[in-house]
């Protein structure tokens, strides 16, 4: 019954909006359940950029937390250091991060599966080192504070702008995986030969798809930076990356929707098992096995699987064939 | 030249690990990244055995390789059996998420404190021309080069390593061959968890046992199984060793810190101009 | 409108093609039969630019090919279809329809990530032109299926229609009803006299299929291990010896054993 509900997109997205704007009602503004939604938030807009370079792309990234440092980083620098304003800066933020996506897609061009896992894992490590050993710009060990705006007075209003920077990047990523480009994406992911032969340039696809996943994610970072107020070498590192990954996978390959539900699960259940040391990694490497076991198209499958149901035309049985489908990324 | 030779004793470690990587991958198609957390779980059961039963360690390496053995055959019947015939990336997330179940059940019975651990052989350096060895370092060479002669030859002469050949390149007619495809499988999990057990006994007594002393040394297999072209288990070895000397070259020579970072730029330098990896065969293009 | 000119293609010790001429002239239905492993698909593969010929030129409309990457060909006006159907799996025919007019569509990532309006209408005119093709090829109803839900008969169909969607000058058609029924194989043949009487286009084909060939074919030009062993209109090359010594042979005893 509650599926069936949720099928109802505006329904869906209405109630949505109605949750963000009384969130901070709920929790009696507590700092705490505003943190958690703002990291909610971040992981959303890192993991539906992930879900766009692998889902979509077939690009597999297992280093992505590294753009998200990258991120904090530049509005840590640009506010603090350069002293330029919360509107510049955080689009600023998701610009850098979008150029070291250019100069790691130009590379990963070339290799594919492990070769490409392996070289974005190397990415994702050494981010952190070189944060921590370039000290002069990063200050290192000690971090770098971040200047809060200060047209908004309180925490209470940037909550309310960082859940409208949230929506709206949903709903551009939503635009661009609809659009002429996301067809190229997932046309380069399910085939590289038919790809070329209609016209697609694989190498400046795979390129652009790095940078528009790198530059959200610098977006988010840059969210995270300006919330906390605060950045360290060690805020995102490769078990983060790890995380997002699971996150995808978990909620649903190319699809927008698992992106967030898998970003939720992930960002909620540390909230429970907080308590008992090392108790959170077992809960999700459980969840994670479980999911991918039992429903390994993702948490999003449940939904859609009504849906299919009532599109499909009857009485066509003797055109359709059961084909296997083929693999999703390779990887 | 002692850096090189000790960056040689850390490559041993790596091409190890690496070694098992590879054998799972080449047969079963997929890459283990819960490997050096069961090297992990293996050593700190031989640690078990060695304080707390007392036992010789001898005893106790056997021993926990015998568990090695059967826990990767476990995981694999429990688990990775059902993903046969899953996407790619399904089995690589789950394998994470096995990751991070077995560290965090090994931090809950062997708390998050780090731990000496006993070297093989004890004992005073030996001088070899100018370079010094620990006997334990010669032990650490000696037990990867006889693994690695071990293997090659199982897997290109005998007939369990033609079973395993032929799984990996067709399940289908393999069955049809009368080859049990499944405990082929199996049996190569547990083999790849045996590599990974020495590898993480081998580690121990450099780095202290705790429950993230296999990370680095997965993520370094993983980089020498990549920069081996990933299908070759000479290949697998050879580069454990590179990155062993290289990173212990950066370590003294430019940076300490730096090491990791420098490391991955030496593999996605020789991937960019060999995206095979080096031992590789040539790319196939894809017939239309 | 098409010119091989000694063209020869080797892999390592392989030669897959050796020095092979012809021309395709403009408007015409042009076949190239030949056994298994002649090296019919190779000569696609050298326009498609996915191989690389080590000698000789591939001239169309007088510009050389060999210059291009292969995702420039079909900006020339050449598009292919394949012979084990390329389609990429997990969209529906619409979609792949739409992705076939990948070279007409305006690609600017701002207008389309803000969803302007003239995105929207270019949208809505790329499916009308999607729904004239499936019409031309009768698969409307089909429309919003996965094409892995197809049966082979109709992904072929789908291969050609993505083909056909940007109005190419020359289509590429590589064994067009390679695993198909009669009742198709008579739908292709005359979906393929369609592409030459209505739409105007020149047709490249690859085929094993000796009937069709004979009944669609302006020309043909027969090769043998890379070589080109004859060519002309269907009827000389039926009845030249040369040809029925290597390959109708073969086709024969082909043909018995359906």
């Amino acid at each position: 019954m509650i599926l069936k509900l949720l099928e109802n997109k505006r329904l869906t997205i209405g109630l949505l909006v109605v949750f963000m704007l009384i969130y901070p009602f709920l929790v009696g503004n507590s700092n705490y359940f505003m943190t958690l939604f703002v990291i909610t938030c971040i992981y959303a807009i890192t993991s539906m950029s992930l879900n766009l370079l692998i889902g979509y792309g077939g690009q597999i990234s297992v280093g992505h937390a590294g753009f998200l440092t990258v991120g904090g980083y530049s509005v840590a620098i640009l506010s603090s250091t350069v002293g330029l304003p919360f509107f510049l800066a955080l689009p600023l933020a998701g610009i850098m991060t979008g150029s070291i996506g250019l100069l790691i897609g130009l590379p990963a061009v070339r290799l594919k599966g492990h070769f490409l896992a392996v070289a974005t894992l190397g990415f994702g490590l050494s981010i952190p080192q070189i944060v921590l050993n370039w000290d002069g710009l990063t200050g290192g060990y000690s971090g770098l504070a971040v200047t809060k705006p200060l047209m908004f007075g309180s925490d209470f209003s940037l909550f309310y702008v960082f859940v409208v920077i949230t929506v709206i990047i949903t709903w551009l990523i939503q635009n661009i995986v609809k659009s002429s480009l996301g067809r190229a994406f997932i046309a380069i992911r399910d085939s590289e030969v038919a790809a070329q032969a209609i016209g697609i340039n694989i190498s400046f696809y795979k390129t652009t798809m790095f940078v528009i996943s790198s530059f959200f994610t610098g977006i988010a970072g840059g969210i995270y930076g300006y919330w906390v107020g605060f950045v360290s070498p060690n805020d995102f590192i490769i078990t983060n990356s790890f995380l997002v990954l699971a996150m995808i996978v978990v909620g649903g390959l190319a699809s927008i929707p698992g992106s967030i539900i898998g970003a939720v699960l992930f960002s909620v259940i540390p909230h429970f098992t907080d308590s008992y040391i090392g108790i959170t990694n077992i809960v999700i490497g459980i969840a994670v096995v479980l999911i991918i076991l039992f429903k390994p198209d993702g948490i999003v499958s449940l939904f859609k699987m009504n849906k299919q149901k009532l599109v499909k035309p009857a009485g066509k049985g003797e055109l359709l064939v059961q084909g296997g489908e083929k693999e999703n990324a390779n990887i | 030249m002692q850096i090189i030779v000790s960056g040689l004793i850390f490559g041993c470690i790596y091409g190890l690990a690496a070694l098992g990587l590879v054998l799972i991958y080449k047969t079963t198609d997929l890459v283990n990244f819960a490997q050096g957390e069961m090297a992990m779980v293996t050593t700190f059961v031989s640690f078990t055995f060695l304080s707390q039963f007392e036992m010789g360690y001898t005893t106790s390496f056997l021993l926990a390789l015998l568990f090695a053995a059967v826990f990767g055959a476990i995981v694999h019947q429990g688990i990775m059996k059902r993903l046969q015939s899953a996407p790619p990336l399904n089995q690589l997330v789950v394998t994470l998420g096995l990751f991070m179940v077995f560290n965090g059940l090994a931090g809950l019975i062997w708390g998050h404190k780090p731990a000496g651990y006993p070297q093989a052989i004890k004992g005073d350096s030996i001088k070899m021309g100018s370079v010094f060895f620990t006997p334990n370092e010669i032990f650490v060479m000696g037990i990867t080069l006889t693994l690695m002669l071990i293997f090659f030859v199982i897997f290109r002469y005998t007939k369990v390593g033609l079973a395993m050949r032929a799984s990996a390149q067709d399940i289908k007619a393999s069955q049809l061959m009368g080859i049990k495809v499944t405990n082929v499988f199996t049996a190569t999990w547990a083999v790849g968890a045996i590599l990974g057990g020495v590898a993480g006994m081998m580690t121990a007594p450099i780095t202290f046992l705790d429950t993230h002393m296999m990370f680095d040394v997965l993520i370094m297999a993983f980089a020498a199984a990549v920069l081996g072209g990933f299908l070759s288990l000479p290949g697998a070895v050879v580069g454990g060793l590179i990155i062993g000397v290289f990173e212990n070259l950066i370590a003294f020579y430019l940076s300490p810190e730096l090491k990791l970072v420098y490391t991955f730029l030496l593999i996605i330098i020789v991937l960019y101009i060999r995206p095979q990896g080096i031992f590789g065969g040539t790319q196939s293009v894809k017939k239309v | 409108m098409l010119t091989f000119n000694d063209i020869t293609v080797q892999f390592g010790g392989l030669t897959a093609v050796n020095s092979l001429s012809f021309e395709v002239p403009k408007g015409q239905i042009y076949s190239i039969i030949g056994p298994n492993g002649a090296g019919k698909t190779t000569v696609f593969n050298c326009i498609s630019r996915f191989y690389t010929p080590s000698k000789g030129s591939i001239l169309f409309n007088g510009e050389d090919l060999i210059k291009y990457k292969p995702h420039q060909i079909i900006n020339k006006g050449i598009a292919r279809s394949f012979q084990n159907v390329e389609l990429f799996t997990k969209m529906t025919v619409m979609e792949n329809l739409l992705t076939g007019l990948h070279p007409l569509l305006k690609k600017n990532i701002f207008p389309i990530a803000l969803n302007l309006p003239s995105v929207k209408r270019m949208e809505k005119d790329a499916r009308d032109q999607a729904y004239e093709v499936m019409d031309l090829l009768n698969i409307t109803d089909l429309a919003n299926e996965k094409v892995s839900n197809l049966s082979f008969g109709f992904q072929k169909m789908v291969d050609i229609g993505r083909a056909m969607i940007v109005n190419p000058q020359l289509i590429l058609l590589d064994e067009p009803v390679a695993g198909m029924n009669p009742i198709e194989t008579e739908k292709i043949s005359e979906l393929i006299l369609r592409l030459k009487n209505e739409l105007g286009y020149t047709v490249l084909l690859i085929e094993h299929d000796m009937s069709l060939v004979m009944k669609v074919s302006d020309a043909v030009t027969v090769m043998n291990f890379g070589k080109k062993i004859s060519e002309g209109t269907p009827a000389e090359v039926q009845n030249d010896p040369v040809v029925i010594e290597a390959y109708l042979g073969e086709v024969e005893t082909h043909v018995a054993a359906k």
